[in-house]
């Protein structure tokens, strides 16, 4: 065990993020609407030591009556739709619709019209919008912590 | 016994196995493959909307019921269809009855507590004890076969390769294989290496990712992010070599333009062999982490009956005794005197399943280390054979074997069928869940790691 963490340390911290200029934290609510587990293996990531996101107090909530943000990927498809729409409606307010990855953003995307519901800002207010397919685990880190900045003093 | 029954029932009396089963407008079409990695199709019409069962015969019961639900086919003898596709259905059709001193249902999903694929769990439990899962997936369908249909073959092969991020490669392959099945072509040496170099970087990836993923079951954070980093660098290997940290846009039909110079080779040898090293080290001290340890043995136990009888596939099956792997029989691939890794405690449970990862790790670093001993060059395929209107691939991916089976008319797609490793799989989860703890689920599931994206489609 010791040694794991030793090991992990080393690992630490690897990738440059840019500090927020203030200090908070956000709590996020990812929904998978959709993808290609692309978005999902690189999100996981994020929680990895290289990105290490919880420095910066990100981390991912299981419950949307806990979250801040809510981060969707994928293109949505119309059986995930109701689903989508109930978890942005359990969140309290202020909330921030963060559309992840390149079919989150109606770009490219594959299937049959009958089984798309459309992209995430047919569907809901986006706020954030974090190109890329997928997008790498640095860049959606990058881009969450804009969200911090941004917020509503 | 219709004479289709029968056909499918020797068949598999005589050694094949069931790899598959899609409907068409006009027919039904069961795939079969033997041991030595040949393939064949058994076609039958659909008379008056209806075709013959065989789930008494073979684990073809989310086949038909796909089937039944996208082209509207009836199964004689399958009773009763439950929907599978079909959402719209009530609760009482689409799951099985469970009698008992109070039973209740828990449902779950379609959205996880995680960064997690969509899809619903509903659980028959007493008190923690469960007494049988139905799994309602499909949330992610996207119509991807259908929306294949009338695009060339090389077009085609982006509805089977961005199915799924983690089976990319071995999708791709497999509708690759498919098309030059179906076009009497035959992969060059060259090209057969670039696919297999692939096939096991993605292995790699999706093993160490899936250690990880077990160590998370389990709340082991220090080997869940020993092993997330190893496979960031997986994936930054991919990247460096491809440009693609998924190896998107790597397969293409009948011809590979990946080239690897002197340089690239190297260092991908010596980024391996280290994170053979490093991997070595973290599954070494896992085996010394007793509270680990302890979680893995006797839960989510497949029989090696169980996972015949359902199908199991890949390091599943494997892990349940079954030394099953396409590897073994894939002339169209770089594999020579590839032999299915099987563990000497092959017990089905997830201990053995992690195990399992372990070893075939150790098997992928062998093959890429020989494969890559060279550079590699941009390559093609050459005719070897007759053209058909039928084309069958079939690729041992991370989470077993994957068919797809193409229907052209020329150059158009007819028919794209993607049965993938976690399609087969599905329903063994849902068995392995049987008699264990509600609790114990997600390590359950996590043991066998399974995608949604391409079972969804």
């Amino acid at each position: 065990m010791l040694t794991l963490l030793r090991d992990i340390r080393r690992l630490r911290r690897e990738i440059a993020l840019p500090r927020p200029d203030r200090i908070g934290s956000l709590a996020i609510r990812h929904v998978d609407a959709g993808s290609c587990n692309g978005c999902e293996h690189e999100l996981t990531l994020t929680s990895g030591p290289h990105v290490d996101l919880a420095r910066f107090g990100l981390g991912i909530v299981a419950s949307p009556r806990h979250a801040d943000v809510l981060l969707v990927t994928g293109a949505v498809t119309t059986r995930m739709r109701e689903a989508l729409l109930a978890a942005y409606n359990a969140m309290p307010e202020p909330r921030r619709v963060a559309a992840l990855g390149d079919c989150a953003l109606g770009c490219g995307v594959l299937g049959s019209r009958e089984e798309l519901a459309g992209a995430v800002e047919e569907i809901l207010p986006v706020d954030l919008r974090i190109p890329g397919c997928p997008p790498t685990p640095a860049a959606i880190a990058e881009a969450l912590l804009m969200l911090i900045d941004s917020r509503p003093a | 016994m219709s004479a289709y029954r029968e056909h499918v029932a020797d068949a598999l009396a005589s050694g094949w196995r069931f790899a598959g089963l899609h409907a068409t407008p006009a027919h039904v079409r069961t795939l079969l493959a033997a041991e030595d990695g040949t393939t064949r199709i058994v076609t039958v019409p659909i008379e008056d909307g209806t075709v013959p069962t065989i789930v008494d015969l073979a684990p073809a019961g989310w086949d038909e019921r796909e089937a039944a639900d996208l082209y509207g086919v009836r199964f004689a003898g399958h009773e009763p269809l439950r929907p599978l596709l079909d959402h719209d259905a009530p609760l009482d059709r689409w799951t099985v009855p469970v009698h008992g001193h109070d039973p209740y249902q828990v449902a779950v999903g379609p959205i996880h507590a995680g960064v997690i694929e969509s899809g619903h769990f509903r659980f028959h439990v007493v008190g923690d004890r469960i007494l049988y899962v139905d799994a309602r997936l499909f949330y992610k369908h996207r119509g991807l076969e259908r929306a294949a249909e009338g695009s060339t073959l090389e077009q085609g092969l982006a509805f089977a390769a961005r199915a799924c991020a983690a089976c990319a490669v071995a999708n791709g392959v497999a509708y690759a294989h498919a098309c030059e099945d179906a076009l009497g072509l035959e992969p060059t040496d060259e090209l057969a290496r670039a696919r297999t170099i692939l096939l096991e970087l993605e292995r790699v990836w999706s093993h160490l990712n899936d250690i990880s993923a077990v160590c998370s079951g389990t709340g082991l954070a220090a080997g869940s992010t020993r092993f997330a980093a190893l496979t960031e660098r997986a994936r930054r290997l991919n990247a460096t070599l491809t440009g693609h940290r998924f190896l998107f846009g790597t397969i293409r039909v009948a011809g590979s333009a990946l080239v690897l110079d002197a340089d690239q080779v190297r260092l991908a040898r010596a980024e391996l062999a280290s994170l053979r090293e490093e991997a070595a080290v973290g599954l070494r001290q896992l085996l010394f982490n007793a509270s680990f340890q302890d979680r893995l043995p006797d839960i989510g136990i497949v029989t090696t009956a169980d996972a015949e009888r359902l199908g199991a596939t890949g390091p599943a099956a494997r892990a349940s005794g079954l030394a099953l792997d396409v590897r073994a029989t894939s002339p169209r691939l770089a594999y020579d005197t590839f032999e299915p890794a099987v563990l000497a405690r092959a017990a089905g449970d997830v201990q053995a399943r992690v195990e399992q990862r372990g070893i075939e790790l150790v098997q992928s670093f062998d093959v890429l280390e020989v494969l890559l001993g060279r550079p590699l060059v941009a390559a093609d395929a050459t005719r070897s054979g007759t053209e058909s209107e039928l084309g069958v691939g079939r690729v041992e991916s991370a989470r077993g074997a994957t068919s797809c089976v193409v229907e052209r008319r020329g150059d158009k797609l007819e028919r794209l069928r993607l049965r993938t490793g976690s399609y087969a799989n599905w329903p063994v989860v849902a068995h392995a869940a049987i008699d264990g703890l509600l609790p114990d689920f997600p390590l359950i599931n996590k043991s066998f790691e399974l995608c949604y994206a391409c079972v969804d489609r």
